[in-house]
């Protein structure tokens, strides 16, 4: 059993910085879940809590059923590969991984057994004798990850672990991890910026900022269902496109003089009691269209924006456009070519569009 | 290579051999006047020995004789081993404390540290030594005592600049593999500091080896270092046997030469591993 339950918890330091501020949070067992937001926001505060290295400022905190607040890291159970990776520099691969089963007192026979048998599913056997330094960063990074899997710990954290390899070893290293979770079948709790690392790996993804968890979710859920305006600007690559509205009548909400139609009206008016005139209208890239079927079909939801650059990326092309003074991008087929500075008709898949306040940033429609 | 290239490297080259032939020289000079009689020392110090003032062994012999040459040797390196142990064990610990805790008293505790290093010994050699009396520390224990407080300045600045250049994590991760700080210390942070700890060790060695003035002060009378016994060999009205003193000289820079030599590549890696980062 090795779940982990955060109660509201808190990090604040000497100096009264709030680093992390009433987290709570439940971990299943066997879950891979992520810790995600931008610099600062507190996730590697938090996984450095749960894994002992920072005190608890405020709350408690258990991994499966004991508390574990005041227990030393050695006693936790718990593994960690740490971005830099950590390994001891003089010490060989076999003696990193096998170090600390050693401070464990574990037979020297089942060290051997283990330490190999970790190399093997890693394929870094060959690099046993070797030193930290001879390795590459990312044979390090799988050293990093065989020190953890020896020991069987209870639970797995990773502290951006890929954020050092440059981009093609790091999506190879995504897809050995997710397949290590797999295999292991133990809890892992995985800290990164990157969110299409969080969108690919986790079961869950836990969305931070400023220390205070904004939304707990899965990827899929996370990505259709942002709970507010940062969540929807950090969910997604190119992330959500933001248009100062207002509401207009009944079903329809104005952007510039122009109107889109919300058709499931009952819930904007039921949502939106207060006049609405302090909206904001949220839309993914992929949900603006240039194709002009589309324009044909539903003159109600279309605008016209400026080019402002385009960029090819050969599966599909990003066209920046300057719509009423706002930039905003849409994803669009490989096909059709566009110049600067050349005016163009937008579709907006109305049946896909986010409404937030923008006071709060909270999100009060969602249409799906 | 160019014409400037082949010019320039040619004058560095220049320049090298005469220092090193400067730096040199007196060794040689010493090592050649230990096998020549001391009547010929004085009169032709810089020629070599020939069939008419080679000396052979005699010279070395007599040093010995009349210094006690063995027994200043055990002395000094007694001395030399225990301080030289001392400073490297208590200050790499002590740098890695004050520089992992940050606190305004590790901070004080730093600049001290970097403070003692530009106090000369002369400025406090006579309040030093009448302490040390008082507290006796007037003998060869005492004395290794007293090293490690004149050797801790050099020593916490240059294991702090070497520490600070460790990355955290290390550390953190032999605590979740299981070490206590004792353990990290032992296991992990002192086999990497071993590149700072040698450079550390053959710096204080070189010091407490060749150190005259403190043995002197100290246990001079008693305990005779290889400095102190070397020095008897003046006689009365300014006479010197020449010869023996070249003679006991040599013996005394082998040992400090010879473990120059052996661990030297670890000096240039220390210096530089302090330097680049802290």
């Amino acid at each position: 059993m090795s779940s982990i339950t955060l109660k509201n918890i808190s990090k604040i330091y000497s100096d009264g910085t709030i680093a992390v501020n009433d987290v709570n949070l439940q971990i299943e067992n066997k879950e891979f879940i992520i810790l995600v937001g931008p610099s600062g926001c507190g996730k590697s505060t938090t996984l450095r809590m749960i894994a002992g290295l920072e005190q608890i400022s405020k709350g408690e905190m258990k991994i499966g059923d004991r508390v574990v607040n005041e227990i030393e890291p050695k006693d936790r159970n718990i593994a960690m590969v740490f971005q830099s990776y950590a390994l001891y520099p003089h010490m060989t691969v076999y003696k990193n991984m096998a170090f600390g089963l050693e401070l464990r007192k574990i037979p020297k026979n089942e060290i051997d057994k283990r330490v190999r048998e970790a190399a093997k599913i890693l394929d870094i056997e060959h690099l046993l004798k070797r030193k930290p330094k001879a390795l590459s960063g990312g044979q390090r990074q799988r050293v990093a990850l065989g020190r953890a899997m020896v020991r069987s710990p209870d639970v797995f954290l990773l502290d951006e672990p890929l954020s050092n390899l440059d981009a093609k070893l790091r999506t190879a290293m995504r897809t050995e991890i997710i397949k290590l979770h797999k295999r292991l079948e133990t809890t892992f709790v995985y800290v990164t910026h990157d969110q299409t690392e969080a969108m690919t790996m986790g079961d869950r993804i836990v969305v931070m900022k400023d220390g205070i968890v904004q939304q707990v979710d899965t990827p899929k859920n996370l990505y259709n269902s942002p709970c507010n305006l940062f969540v929807a600007g950090f969910i997604g690559s190119p992330g959500m496109n933001f248009i100062p509205c207002e509401f207009d009548s009944k079903n329809k909400v104005r952007i510039n003089g122009s109107t889109i139609t919300i058709t499931q009206k009952e819930q904007l008016e039921a949502l939106i009691k207060d006049g609405g005139d302090n909206l904001t209208l949220g839309i993914r890239p992929e949900d603006i269209t240039v194709d002009s079927e589309y324009i044909k079909k539903h003159p109600d939801s279309v605008f016209e924006a400026q080019v402002d650059v385009v960029e090819p990326l050969g599966s599909e092309t990003f066209l920046y456009l300057d719509f009423f003074g706002t930039r905003i991008i849409a994803r669009v087929s490989p096909d059709v070519t566009f110049t600067q500075g050349e005016i163009v008709k937008l579709g907006i898949n109305t049946e896909k569009l986010h409404i937030f306040d923008t006071s709060s940033g909270e999100n009060i429609l969602t249409l799906n | 290579m160019s014409k400037r290239g082949i010019i320039s490297k040619f004058f560095s080259y220049l320049f090298l051999i005469i220092a090193a032939v400067v730096f040199l020289s007196p060794i040689f000079i010493v090592l050649m006047n230990s096998f020549k009689s001391k009547f010929h020392i004085s009169d032709s110090p810089f020629t070599l020995p020939d069939e008419k003032t080679f000396e052979g062994f005699r010279n070395y012999t007599q040093g010995v004789a009349k210094t006690g040459f063995f027994s200043a040797f055990g002395w000094s390196l007694f001395i030399t081993v225990f301080s030289v142990a001392a400073i490297v064990f208590f200050t790499s610990m002590t740098a890695w404390y004050i520089t992992r805790r940050k606190t305004k008293f590790t901070q004080i505790l730093y600049y001290a540290f970097v403070f003692s290093m530009i106090v000369p010994f002369q400025m406090v050699m006579f309040t030093l030594t009448k302490t040390a009396n008082i507290l006796s520390l007037d003998n060869p224990v005492g004395l290794i005592i007293i090293y490690l407080g004149f050797g801790a300045g050099l020593s916490v600045f240059m294991f702090s600049g070497f520490v600070k250049s460790i990355p955290i994590e290390i550390e953190e991760a032999a605590m979740i593999d299981g070490c206590n700080p004792v353990q990290t210390y032992f296991r992990i942070v002192f086999p990497i500091l071993k590149p700072t700890a040698i450079t550390v060790a053959i710096l204080n060695a070189m010091w407490v080896w060749n150190d005259y003035l403190l043995p002197y002060l100290l246990i001079g009378s008693e305990y005779k270092t290889i400095p102190i016994a070397v020095q008897y060999l003046k006689g009365g009205y300014g006479s010197v046997d020449m010869g023996a003193m070249m003679a006991m000289l040599v013996l005394a820079i082998v040992p400090i030469v010879i473990f120059y030599l052996t661990s030297q590549k670890y000096i240039i890696k220390g210096v530089a591993a302090g330097a680049v980062k802290g």
